[in-house]
C-alpha cells in the first residue's frame, strides 16, 4: 500500500522535535540544573506553579527548562502531567492565618498591627540594568557573596528568623481591626458550602464565589492583571481602585488526615501571595458607612497576580452580574485556554476556508444576477 | 549519555518504549493504558453517557489538560482515550488527511499510550477522530466517529450572554436563529453559513456541527454509527448516537445547499462527488482540485489503475 507517504508527516514532526533538542539540549553551554533555575530564576517557577495548578517546584522548574523558558507552555506541561495522575486524597481546609510571613506590607495604615515586613522584593529598588560584562558581574557576586558572609550577621533567614517574634511572623490581620472598629460590611456565611473544584467541573457564570477565586488563582498572570487594567481604564472602566489592606508572602502548612490514625498531619509547605483589598463602596444601595474586602491567593510570590484578583473579586461581588465581568473571569483568563486556541490557527483550515470560498462565490452570483435584473 | 538526557531528548511520547536504552528504569516511566488515569476516564464517559441519552445536549464535564494545546483536539482526544480499548483499531485524519501533521500527532499519543493499532481505512478502524471532516466511506455501527469541537455554541453569533444562551437551549427557544438565518437569506440572497452547520438534533436541540463542510451534514442524519463531539477547551460534550434525525436548520422554500463546484472533480482520482479542495498552482488557471479524503483517494485512484490495466479480478 501507499503507506510509506503517510509516513511523511511523522518524519517531519520527528525532525522539528530533533531540531528543538540539539538547540535546546545538546547547545554549546553547559547542562542547566533545576537547582539553578528554582534558586535564580525563583519568580517564573511561582508563575508556572500558580498557572500550572501544581506545587512543585522541581517539576515546575523541569518543565520551563523543556518549555524553553515559556511559562504558558510550561505550565501547560505540568497541567497535562496532572492529568495522567489519580487524586487519591483530599487535603484538609487550611485557616491562612497559619501563615509564616515572608513578607508583609499594609499600604492602607501607616502603623498597621504587626510589622511593615519588606522581605525579599525590588519594589523600592532602581531598575538599573546590570551592563557590565558577565565576568565582572560574576566577579561581583562572588565579593557580595564574601562580604554578606562575613558582616551580616543577622541576615533574614527564611525559615527561622530568630530575630522576630511569632507574632511578628503571624501578624495580627487589618481587616480583624477593621472588623473590631465595625467598618467592614459581615458577607461571612455560616452554612460553609465545599469549595468548587474548577479541575472536575467547568466554572460558568453565574458561578459561585470559591470557582471564581480558583479560576483566578490558576489564571495566567498577564490575562488577569489585563482584565483589571482594562476595568480600572480602559474599555470596560466602571472598577474602582482598591486600596491594599494586606500584601502577604509566606508559608503554608498542608495538611491532610492520616488514612490509617485519621490524625490531621502536615504533610507539606507550599509559598503564596495573599492579598486583601478594601473597596470603598459607593453604589446607591450599597452600605456607604462601611468597606468591603475582596480576596486573592495564588501560588508562590506574585504580588501582580494577588492583587488584580482581590481587586477583580470585590468588583464581582459588587457588579452581581449586572455586566460581563463575571463571564471574562471565568471564560478568557485561563492561560492554556487562550494561547492554545489562539495557536490552533496554525493548523490546516483548508476544508473550512474552501467552504467559505464557494460561499463567497455564491453570494457573488446572487448579486450578479440581482444587478442584471435591475438593469432589464 | 545519561538517563535524564536521554529522557530529556526522548520526551513523553517514547516513553512506553521500553528498549530504547536498555535500562529498566524506563520502563517505570510507562504511562497509564489511555495515558488518563482511570478516575478521569470514568467521568468522560459518564458525560458521554448522558450526552447519548440527550441527542445534542452539550453536556458541561472537568476537561482535563491534555499533551496537545486546547484548541488542537484536546477534546476529541479526551473522548478517544476515555472510550478506548485494547480491541480497537484507530483512524485519526485532519481535513480528511490522515498525514497532515496534527494527525500524525494524535494519532502517534493514542497509539503510543494504548499500543493499539492503527489504520487509514475506514474499513478496517473501529475509532475514527478526526477534525473538519467525515471520511467519505459510508461508516456503520462499528464505528465510533469523534469529532473535534472548537466552538460548541451555536448560538454564540446571536447571544453573548451564557446565562441566557443556556436559557434558550433549556427552553428550545431557537427564535433568534431562525430570525438570523432569515436575515442572512433576505440580504445576501443565499444563506452565507459555510462550515459548522447549525442542525436540530432529535427536534430538540440545535448543535454546532463542528467546523465540518455542509457536504459532510446528510451523513449524520440517520446515521448508523455513534457521533462524539469534545469539546476540550469549552468543557462539553455532545452526542449524535445512531438513528437520529439531524435536520439542517433551512425554511421550506429555501433548500439546504452543500458545496458545490461545477465542473470540478480530483486530478487524482476523477472524483465529482467528494469533498474537493483546491490546489493552488502559481499561475491560478493551473489550479486543480483533489479529494479531502486522502485515504479515500487513494483507494479509488488504485482501483481505477488496476481496472484500466484490466487486472481487477
Amino acid at each position: 500500500m501507499g503507506y510509506a507517504a503517510a509516513r511523511g508527516g511523522l518524519q517531519a514532526i520527528e525532525a522539528a522535535e530533533k531540531l528543538v533538542a540539539r538547540e535546546r539540549i545538546l547547545g554549546q553551554s553547559s547542562w542547566l540544573d533545576t537547582d539553578q533555575i528554582i534558586e535564580k530564576l525563583r519568580l517564573a517557577v511561582d508563575r508556572v506553579m500558580s498557572e500550572g495548578g501544581l506545587w512543585d517546584e522541581q517539576l515546575a522548574a523541569s518543565a520551563l527548562r523543556q518549555a524553553e523558558g515559556d511559562p504558558i507552555e510550561a505550565a501547560h506541561l505540568l497541567r497535562s502531567y496532572r492529568s495522567t495522575l489519580p487524586r487519591i486524597a483530599y487535603s484538609t481546609p487550611i485557616d491562612a492565618d497559619d501563615m509564616v510571613v515572608l513578607r508583609r506590607i499594609v499600604p492602607a495604615f501607616r502603623n498597621p498591627p504587626g510589622p511593615q515586613l519588606l522581605g525579599r522584593t525590588t519594589d523600592y529598588t532602581g531598575r538599573l540594568l546590570h551592563t557590565e560584562d558577565d565576568d565582572t558581574q560574576r566577579t561581583n557576586a562572588e565579593k557580595m557573596a564574601a562580604y554578606i558572609q562575613e558582616n551580616v550577621t543577622n541576615f533574614p533567614d527564611n525559615d527561622d528568623d530568630k530575630n522576630h517574634d511569632r507574632s511578628s511572623r503571624s501578624p495580627r490581620r487589618l481587616l480583624e481591626l477593621l472588623r473590631d472598629l465595625d467598618s467592614v460590611v459581615d458577607r461571612r456565611r455560616s452554612d460553609d458550602p465545599e469549595p468548587f473544584d474548577i479541575t472536575r467541573h467547568p466554572a460558568r457564570p453565574p458561578a459561585s464565589r470559591s470557582a471564581r477565586l480558583a479560576t483566578m488563582a490558576r489564571a495566567e498572570t498577564g490575562a488577569l492583571v489585563n482584565v483589571w487594567y482594562r476595568n480600572i481604564l480602559g474599555p470596560d472602566g466602571y472598577l474602582h481602585e482598591i486600596t491594599l489592606g494586606e500584601v502577604r508572602h509566606g508559608r503554608l502548612p498542608v495538611r491532610m488526615l492520616h488514612p490509617l490514625t485519621g490524625d490531621e498531619i502536615t504533610v507539606s509547605f507550599v509559598r503564596v501571595t495573599e492579598v486583601e483589598a478594601i473597596e470603598d463602596l459607593n453604589g446607591i444601595d450599597e452600605d456607604r458607612g462601611r468597606f468591603d474586602v475582596g480576596y486573592g491567593l495564588c501560588f508562590g510570590h506574585n504580588e501582580k497576580k494577588a492583587i488584580a484578583m482581590a481587586n477583580l473579586d470585590i468588583a464581582c461581588e459588587r457588579d452581581q452580574g449586572r455586566s460581563f465581568l463575571e463571564q471574562s473571569i471565568l471564560l478568557t483568563t485561563d492561560g492554556l485556554d487562550a494561547s492554545g486556541f489562539l495557536e490552533h490557527l496554525k493548523l490546516p483550515h483548508y476544508v473550512t476556508f474552501r467552504s467559505m470560498m464557494e460561499r463567497k462565490v455564491a453570494i457573488r452570483q446572487h448579486q450578479e444576477a440581482s444587478k442584471n435584473l435591475e438593469s432589464k | 549519555m545519561n538517563t535524564p538526557l536521554l529522557q530529556e531528548i526522548l520526551g513523553n511520547a517514547s516513553r512506553t518504549d521500553t528498549n530504547l536504552d536498555g535500562s529498566s528504569s524506563f520502563k517505570a516511566q510507562t504511562l497509564n493504558f489511555g495515558l488518563l488515569d482511570e478516575y478521569s476516564k470514568r467521568e468522560i464517559r459518564r458525560a458521554i453517557l448522558t450526552a447519548v441519552a440527550v441527542p445534542g445536549y452539550q453536556v458541561p464535564f472537568g476537561s482535563r489538560e491534555m499533551p496537545v494545546a486546547r484548541g488542537w483536539g484536546s477534546g476529541g482526544l479526551q473522548i478517544s482515550l476515555a472510550i478506548v480499548g485494547p480491541d480497537d483499531v484507530v483512524k485519526v485524519i485532519d481535513q480528511g488527511d490522515d498525514e497532515g501533521v496534527n494527525a500524525v500527532n494524535l494519532r502517534r499519543l493514542i497509539v503510543s499510550s494504548t499500543g493499539i493499532p492503527e489504520s487509514t481505512t475506514p474499513e478496517d478502524s473501529t475509532l475514527i477522530q478526526t477534525r473538519h471532516r467525515i471520511p467519505e466511506d459510508p461508516l456503520d455501527a462499528r464505528h465510533t466517529l469523534v469529532l473535534q469541537v472548537p466552538v460548541p455554541e451555536p448560538l454564540r453569533g446571536v447571544e453573548r450572554d451564557m446565562r441566557e444562551l443556556a436559557r434558550m437551549h433549556a427552553e428550545a427557544d431557537y427564535a433568534r436563529m431562525w430570525v438570523s438565518l432569515y436575515e442572512d437569506k433576505v440580504r445576501n440572497g443565499v444563506i452565507t453559513r459555510t462550515t459548522g452547520y447549525p442542525c436540530l438534533v432529535n427536534s430538540r436541540y440545535v448543535i454546532a456541527t463542528t467546523p465540518i463542510p455542509r457536504w459532510d451534514i446528510p451523513r449524520l442524519h440517520q446515521s448508523e454509527f455513534l457521533s462524539l463531539f469534545g469539546a476540550g477547551r469549552e468543557k462539553r460534550i455532545y452526542a449524535v448516537p445512531p438513528h437520529t434525525d439531524v435536520e439542517p436548520l433551512t425554511f421550506e422554500d429555501v433548500p439546504f445547499e452543500v458545496e458545490k463546484t461545477p465542473g470540478a472533480k480530483c486530478r487524482n482520482c476523477a472524483s465529482n462527488n467528494t469533498f474537493l479542495v483546491e490546489v493552488l498552482a502559481t499561475d491560478v488557471r493551473q489550479s486543480y482540485w483533489v479529494c479531502s479524503d486522502s485515504d479515500w483517494c487513494r483507494r479509488h485512484r488504485e482501483l481505477s489503475d488496476s481496472s484500466s490495466q484490466g487486472l481487477m479480478t
